[in-house]
Parts: C-alpha cells; structure tokens; sequence
C-alpha cells in the first residue's frame, strides 16, 4: 500500500498523505511516495485541480525527526526530499487546493503554502514550532514568503508556536476557513468545482506566470534551505531538545 | 466613450459608456491612452479615473470578438489595456481611481494603474476570466504588488468576484466605503489632498516606488503569456459562451 494516495473524479484529482497512524509525519517512505505521484500528476493533462489532505484526524504532523536524529547524512536527505516534493508540487500544472482536515505543522503547514488555495476549520492547529525545538524552518521559508509577504512571514517564523484555523486565516496563511470540520468538504468541493470549471490553458499559463513573478522555480534556493536546515539540526541545542521532545 | 474634464487641480479621466457599463472596446483603450497625454500638457497635478453610470467597468466588451476567432480583435484588448495601464503609471501625477459598482476582469486589471484605489463594500471586483480560455495573466504584475503573491494567486486563478469590502482587506483596493454614491466624492477628497502637496516630492516619491516595483519589465512578460492563448482552440471553445449565454461576463 502506498503511503500517498491518488484518486480521481473527473477533472479533480485527490492526493491523500495516508499514514495516520503517525499523524502523517513526513518520513522517507512518505516523502518518496509523494513524489511518485507527483511525477504522476504532472502527465495527466486532464486534471485541473489536486486536492491535498490528510488520512485521519491529521493533515501532517511535520518531518518525521526520528530516524534521522543524530545521522547528518540522512537528515540532508530528508530535508532535500522535503525541498525537491515542494519544488515538484508547486511546478505541477494544475491549480493546488490543500484541504487542511487537521493539525498541519512545521513542514507540514510548509505543504499547505505551497498550494495555491488552502481551506481549514476553525480550530485545526496550524504554524511553524521550529525554532522552540531549536530547528530552523529553513526549506518551509521561501514559500511563508510568497504566500505571506516578507513582513508576517518573519514574524511567524521567528516568534515560533502555533496559531488556530481561524488566526491562520486572518494572517492570510490560508485563503478560508470554515467553522468546524463538518462544513470542509462543502467548501473544498466548492471552491475545486469552481477551479475545475476555468479552462486548463488559461490556468496552466496564469500559474506558469504566477510561478515566474514570484521565484517560485528556484530549486536552488531550497536545496540550500535544505542543507541549512540539517546544519542546525545537528547542533546540540537541536538534538537535545528533539530528544527530550520525543521521550528519549 | 473617453472624456477629460479638468476641475482645478485636478484632472478626470472619465470611461463613459454607461450604457454598456463602460465596457472596454480598443478604441476607447486607444482615448483612454490619449486621454492621458493630454492631462500632460495641463497644470492637473493629479488624475482620477471614474466610470460613468452604474458601475466602474465590466471588463472588455467580448461581443466584439464574435466573428473574428483568429483572436484578432482580443489582442488588440489585450495590447491596449496593457498600454493603457503603462500611460497611466509611466506619467508623473498620481492615479486615484473610484471603483464604485464593479470593476470586473479587464476593468479590474485597470486597477492595477492606481496609486489609490476607492470602492464600495457590496461592490464586485475580480478576473472570472480563466473559464473563458483567457488568462489574466496581464494582470498579475501589478496585482500582486498590491496584494502580495499569495492573495494574487487566489484572485487569478479563482474565477468568482468578491466583494468591495474582502478587496479592502486583501490590499487589491486602497479603501471601501459603505455606498457607491460615497466612492466619487472620496477619490476626488483624496485627490484634491495629493494635489495640495508639493508636486516635486509626490512625483519623486512616486517615482522610486516604480523603480522598486520593478513591474514594468514584467508587464510586457505577462501581456505575453495573454496572448499566448489567444485565438488558440481553448479560447475558440469556451469564449463564444459570452454571446451564446449573454453569461460569463
């Protein structure tokens, strides 16, 4: 079974990070699988919109730290898989919409800004914990820039935490939010309709220019995000507070 | 369908054709342009833009490319709001524009011309353009300025319009007002203020700004990927629903 579900209906496609059991935490496995689907998506041609979202009670519980804490090597690797799926992602042809169901943290919350369109509830859990762990949220920042502007991105990175579905909206980290996860779907199908009505030329070179403006094709950038971020998780800060954080 | 009336210091740049809530044609693109060059040679310090009638601007007046799917006619909307928007940006006075009623894809890209933008709260703005087979792309230079990318990226991409008072939020428009009766008299409030300054300083001000913006470059970028698509089969496909319907609009 594959840790990252594809399914389609019509022009609508859903990607499903399925590894509940884990809060969908970021792992290799994960991390892989994504982007085998990714490559996926990028051929089919008759796919307007992706929907992504999480399998259970989660959207994603960020990068999954435990196998690789105290291995520099495989954090590296890690991260840059992190830093080439977000890169992929944003690339693909199709309008993204994250359907945020749950939690969505750190690199998990990173997901989420690289779609284009993110709808949460009112009381999911969203935002960047990074630095209280001693970590820094290196390949998550191009994209809290782009979708925040540098002003608020900086400050959400650096003062760290976590905010509600209803602060991330206000702040504009996602573009709505509804009450309570009951009334999700309604507006995720909505919205994805709406999208999918839009002729896939027009979005496909509205996105491609969009993608231009804003650097978003620069893999340059995260690859060194990524090799920043594993420099600072080897620090003894980091490891000490990862492993108190994870029991040991 | 262009007029020009000069009220002390300043300058209206006025779309008139009301009974088509001043939807834009290439040869009211071409006056609009001209418009412009001949405020330069008054003593107006400022310009405000403002529709006549019901609502600011519907967009373009698509009926006008029944009969010519080679795209012909779209590229000339195209060019000529692009055009219109670097006339109104490249010349010194600053640009206050009253958005009341609507200001709808083409007519909400003319936003992208203001240094202030004025609307009402129940007024609709955005670019339903994309289910048309047209890319707003020619927008984008200037939107995102206004509102940052990721606002620019939902307003592009998603074809619905939203509100006066959600455009006031998302930085698209400068300020929104309870009524669209208000939205005339506030812009020119507003540009009587700017009018009042000493123009050296507004205009360098002014100025800078444009250079960190950096758009102008970008513009010509974009009005590119807009008409990349025209007169392509997408465009021939879905554009013909705006007379078949009389929807889409």
């Amino acid at each position: 079974m594959s840790l990252a579900e594809l399914e389609y209906s019509g022009r609508i496609a859903r990607l499903t990070l399925n590894r509940a059991e884990a809060r969908n935490a970021l792992s290799v496995e994960l991390l892989k699988d994504l982007r085998a689907r990714t490559e996926e998506l990028a051929g089919r041609s008759d796919v307007s919109v992706v929907v992504m979202t999480g399998a259970g009670k989660s959207f994603c519980a960020g990068m999954d730290l435990k196998a690789v804490l105290g291995n520099h090597e495989l954090a590296l690797s890690l991260l840059t898989s992190l830093a080439e799926l977000t890169h992929a992602l944003r690339m693909l042809p199709q309008v993204l919409v994250a359907r945020v169901n749950g939690a969505a943290i750190g690199g998990g919350c990173g997901l989420t800004t690289v779609c284009d369109f993110a709808i949460t509830h009112a009381d999911s859990k969203m935002g960047f914990p990074e630095v209280d762990l001693g970590v820094c949220p290196a390949v998550v920042a191009p994209w809290l820039v782009r979708r925040l502007g540098a002003g608020r991105a900086r400050m959400v990175l650096l003062r760290g935490g976590l905010m509600t579905g209803r602060e991330a909206f206000e702040l504009g980290l996602v573009s709505g939010v509804v009450e309570s996860l009951s009334g999700l779907d309604a507006a995720v199908d909505e919205l994805a309709g709406r999208l999918a009505q839009g002729g896939p030329d027009a979005l496909r070179a509205t996105k491609g220019l969009l993608n231009e403006l804003d650097g978003s094709a620069d893999l340059a950038l995260l690859r060194r995000a990524a090799a920043l971020s594993a420099d600072v998780l080897r620090t003894p800060d980091a490891q000490e507070r990862l492993r108190a954080k994870m029991g040991g | 369908m262009i007029r020009v009336e000069l009220n002390g210091a300043v300058a209206s740049v006025i779309l008139d054709r009301p009974e088509k809530r001043n939807a834009l044609t290439p040869e009211m693109l071409a006056s609009l342009i001209s418009g412009v060059s001949q405020v330069r040679a008054t003593a107006a310090r400022v310009i405000v833009l403002r529709g006549e009638g019901s609502v600011f601007c519907a967009g373009f007046d698509l009926t006008l490319c029944q009969g010519h799917p080679d795209g012909s006619v779209m590229r000339s909307l195209l060019s000529g709001l692009s055009e219109a928007i670097e006339a109104l940006r490249s010349q010194p006075r600053p640009v206050v524009i009253a958005a009341h009623g609507a200001a709808v894809a083409g007519g909400c890209a003319l936003l992208g011309a203001g240094d202030v933008v004025v609307t009402n709260d129940e007024a609709r703005l955005g670019y339903p353009v994309v289910r048309l087979g047209v890319s707003p792309a020619v927008s984008a230079p200037f939107l995102r300025l206004r509102t940052g990318d990721g606002a620019a990226r939902e307003r592009l991409l998603d074809p619905s319009v939203i509100s006066g008072k959600e455009a006031a939020r998302i930085g698209l428009v400068s300020k929104s007002v309870a009524t669209a009766g208000e939205v005339a008299a506030l812009a020119m409030e507003e540009a009587r203020s700017m009018a009042a300054k000493p123009p050296t300083a507004i205009a360098a001000t002014r100025g800078l700004i444009e250079e960190i913006e950096g758009a102008r470059d970008r513009a010509w970028r974009a009005l590119g990927v807009s008409l990349s698509l025209t007169g392509k089969d997408e465009e021939r496909r879905l554009l013909p629903a705006v007379w078949e319907t009389g929807r889409g609009r």
